[in-house]
């Protein structure tokens, strides 16, 4: 019983984990970048969630990710315009990875000088601990919430994606950066938006890891590496593939957990690492 | 003159001051120019990668983690001076190299760049979990006792210097002969390359063993001098964000530039650091945006640009410019300006 | 005055210069064909009538607007849309969404679905089929189709006929009738003579990279255009 448990607690987590990697999916989708810094983004969003928190202790805390999605998704604009467009267009594919990878050094180090390197987390009370107890199994509410939020971000951004006119630039613009020119799209401006949408996305999944487990400025790391898991695992382009592919990990980690308190994400690691040595032609096919 | 006399006479000239320069300089300075000289190793070895294999690591730590452990555990084993069991740390890092190769040359891109870095974790996080390598709290090392430390940091000085020069005779060597100039056609063009018969697979392959080869050597001389070795020391990532910036900001591809960048990074940490009295966070963000702003104005890095703007060839390799050479006349600009 | 009108245009790739000194008009509602051999530049001179190489100088004025120096993203909306060469679908869209890519950034005018679906039949049966499930001449229609959808004054075609087989390249040439009566002037650029010279009034032919004759296109005779076409 207590292994049924730990499964879908895993998959509970999973549906977190999907979160995380949706946005770096989105992204890579769209403008084939693997924005680097996405962890560090994440955990800097947690980071303005507790601030407001703090600021505001009458405000339920969950209440924040209003705020904190707007200023991600601001924040995701400008990071766009002002540094990722700068070398999106250069003839060397690196450029981009080198880059982003260096802004993530900086975040990193920043939000260690200003914040300190304590461990935190975003305290939502009762919230936390409430659970459900169904056919003898305990089922925490926030995890089950989250999934479900998971669920139906997911349905939200297939419908933008495929039946709006907005969907309909994003997926010309990423088939055809040039040709979308010609119908009088800006590509720059496009990107713009699809990262300003994917920190939005990371938000949500930063804040609500926050509620879950501690963070520190050094937590972003651990996050993109498992947001990059997450998308290979489960294919990309395929919104569901993710959530498949986050909640293989969730259960890595917890059964991981299980067997080894300290064990960390080192499951979740072996996992995809496992899954990399027997099932390269799906990795390698889904890159496009 | 020819290149070549100048650049072998440049080479004697920096070995006799190298061999010279402990009897002049005080110890504090000569562990900084070790440091110095062991991370130059390692941005050429990360260049090598990088900048002519068009392969981005960032998990080249666990080859300076490999080298390092396999040094101490040897040196541990064996009893005998830490020195003469050298030769290990690179022989285990381009053994680990090799094997792991095999499912990572299936990646492209960012894709390897990342599946390298979740590589270097789960071996840290073994590592960490395993006490006959000592667990979380890491191992002295066990022959220390059979150092001389009157003449250690003179000999670790001398060792790094002759690791450095090596590496860069030896990859000028290698960079001037067929090898080098199928590698450097592979970074230019995978398909153009491999159409004329140059074996784009086996280049790579040749460049990631060598490269992590280097690494572990540098890795075990770097914990050597320390006498101690913690796996959340050798498994840094830090590791790998320091070998990018350096051949970033001195200039990818380029020989000449990893030393410009080794020269910047530690000219800045001791400014940033001593005079102006900030902490390593702001160190680390300081280099992190002169790297980002080089990457947006002059995407080849500062050598390239100035060597474009003045007209000097030192180590230059480069038969013909690699790219449209649209950008860089106009990045120097700015740079000058 | 003439609908586009350029005067002395030079493009560049890098350090190659690709068209040098090129003059050429295209009157309201008139079909021009620019014939030329394989590297003459025609599908450059058109990629930088609509702003996509940005290395150019001279000028280009089209309606009486300067757009020498105009982005690719603006020009689509005075009514300038090419048809590139090779169809370039975006391919993960279905045909009905290709289409109305054509409309994001449009000039008002007279182009609907419903018309285009009219014009050309086969694109409604397979409205709802990405371009990968179509035929090499259905992917060309609905490229037609997508820019025909920006409500265009001026068409340039960038070698529609390429790989088609000739029933359809005859179908296709058909519906020109029909999108020249909204007083659409074309440009065709062609590597079939007289196709190209059966279909327009006038003609230019480009020679490496400069024009070498030029002239209606009934009076040209046969020697007088190999000799321009292949320059000897």
């Amino acid at each position: 019983m207590i292994w049924v448990e730990t499964l879908i607690n895993g998959a509970l987590l999973g549906g977190l984990y999907a979160l995380l990697g949706i946005g770096l999916a989105l992204v890579f989708g769209v403008m084939r970048v693997v924005n680097i810094a996405h962890g560090e983004f994440m955990v800097l969003s947690a980071f303005c969630a507790v601030l407001l928190a703090n600021l505001c202790p009458s405000v339920p805390p969950l209440l924040m990710l209003i705020p904190v999605i707007a200023l991600s998704f601001a924040v995701g604009w400008i990071y766009q315009a002002v540094i990722v467009n700068r070398v999106i267009k250069s003839p060397d594919p690196l450029a981009p990875l080198l880059l982003t990878f260096g802004v993530s050094v900086i975040l990193r180090n920043v939000m260690v000088e200003v914040f300190g390197a304590d461990v935190r987390s975003l305290q939502v009370g009762e919230l936390s601990r409430a659970s459900l107890e169904i056919a003898g199994l305990n089922i925490g509410i926030m995890p089950l919430l989250t999934l479900v939020l998971a669920a139906l971000l997911f349905m939200a951004l297939q419908l933008i994606l495929r039946h709006t006119e907005f969907g309909r630039i994003v997926r010309a613009t990423a088939d055809r950066r040039d040709i979308v020119r010609l119908s009088g799209v800006k590509p720059d401006r496009v990107y713009n938006y699809v990262m300003g949408l994917s920190l939005a996305l990371g938000a949500i999944g930063g804040v609500l890891l926050a509620v879950r487990s501690s963070f520190t400025p050094f937590s972003g790391a651990e996050r993109l590496l498992i947001a990059f898991e997450v998308v290979v695992l489960g294919g990309l382009g395929s919104f569901w593939g993710a959530l498949l592919g986050g909640i293989a990990l969730g259960m890595a980690q917890l059964i991981g957990l299980k067997i080894d308190p300290n064990a960390g994400l080192l499951y979740a690691h072996l996992l995809f690492f496992i899954m990399l040595l027997i099932r390269p032609s799906g990795l390698v096919s889904s890159k496009g | 003159m020819p290149t070549r006399t100048i650049l072998a006479a440049s080479g004697l000239v920096l070995a006799a001051v190298i061999a010279g320069a402990p009897f002049v300089l005080n110890e504090g300075i000569l562990r900084l120019a070790t440091e110095c000289l062991l991370l130059l190793t390692m941005a050429q070895m990360w260049n090598l990668l990088a900048g002519y294999a068009g392969l981005v690591s960032l998990g080249h730590q666990v080859f300076i983690a490999f080298g390092a452990y396999a040094l101490f555990l040897t040196s541990g084993w064996l009893e005998v001076t830490p020195i003469w069991v050298l030769p290990v740390a690179p022989v285990v890092a381009a053994v680990v190299a090799a094997i792991i190769a095999v499912p990572l040359f299936r990646l492209r891109e960012a894709y390897f760049s990342i599946a390298m870095w979740v590589f270097a974790e789960i071996i840290g996080a073994f590592t960490m979990k395993s006490q006959a390598v000592g667990g979380t709290s890491g191992l002295p090392l066990p022959t220390s006792k059979l150092i001389d430390f009157d003449w250690f940091e003179p000999t670790m000085f001398w060792l790094a210097g002759a690791l450095t020069l090596g590496t860069i005779a030896a990859l000028y060597k290698l960079m001037i002969s067929s090898f080098g100039l199928g590698l450097m056609s592979v970074r230019d063009n995978d398909l153009a390359a491999m159409s004329v018969g140059v074996d784009v697979r086996h280049n790579r392959f040749v460049a990631f063993v060598l490269s992590a080869a280097g690494c572990g050597l540098a890795g075990a001389l770097s914990f050597m001098g320390n006498l101690y070795i913690a796996p959340l020391a050798a498994f840094d990532v830090n590791w790998s964000v320091y070998m990018m910036f350096i051949v970033i900001i001195g200039g990818i591809g380029t020989l000449e530039g990893p030393i410009l960048g080794v020269i910047i990074f530690f000219g800045l940490r001791e400014l940033m650091t001593g005079p102006l009295g900030l902490s390593g966070g702001w160190y680390l963000v300081g280099l992190g945006v002169i790297a980002v702003i080089v990457m947006m104005v002059a995407p080849r890095g500062i050598w390239p640009a100035l060597r474009d703007r003045l007209g000097i060839r030192l180590l230059d390799v480069q038969r013909t410019s690699p790219r449209p050479a649209v950008v860089l006349p106009s990045a120097s600009q700015q740079i000058a300006g | 005055m003439a609908l586009l009108d350029v005067t002395g245009l030079q493009i560049f790739y890098g350090d190659l210069q690709a068209v040098f000194d090129m003059n050429f008009t295209v009157g309201n509602g008139e079909a021009v064909a620019l014939v030329g051999a394989n590297g003459a530049g025609k599908s450059t001179f058109l990629k930088a009538l609509v702003g996509l190489n940005e290395e150019r100088s001279g000028t280009v004025h089209f309606d009486g607007i300067d757009i020498s120096r105009m982005p690719a993203e603006e020009v689509s909306r005075l009514g300038l849309i090419m048809v590139p060469e090779g169809r370039l679908l975006f391919d993960s869209l279905t045909v009905e969404e290709n289409l109305l890519m054509g409309t994001v950034n449009r000039r008002s005018g007279s182009w609907t679905l419903r018309r285009v679906f009219d014009l050309l039949p086969i694109l409604q049966e397979r409205r709802r089929m990405v371009p990968g499930q179509l035929s090499g001449g259905q992917q060309q229609m609905a490229a037609i189709g997508r820019a025909l959808m920006s409500n265009p004054r001026l068409l340039l075609c960038d070698e529609i006929s390429l790989g088609l087989a000739p029933v359809v390249v005859e179908q296709i040439y058909r519906s020109f009738a029909d999108i020249r009566g909204e007083g659409t002037a074309v440009v065709l650029v062609e590597q079939d003579v007289k196709r190209a010279l059966a279909a327009c009034e006038r003609v230019y032919c480009l020679l490496k990279g400069r024009v070498s004759l030029t002239g209606p296109a009934r009076e040209m005779q046969p020697e007088q255009l190999t000799h321009a076409y292949f320059g000897n």
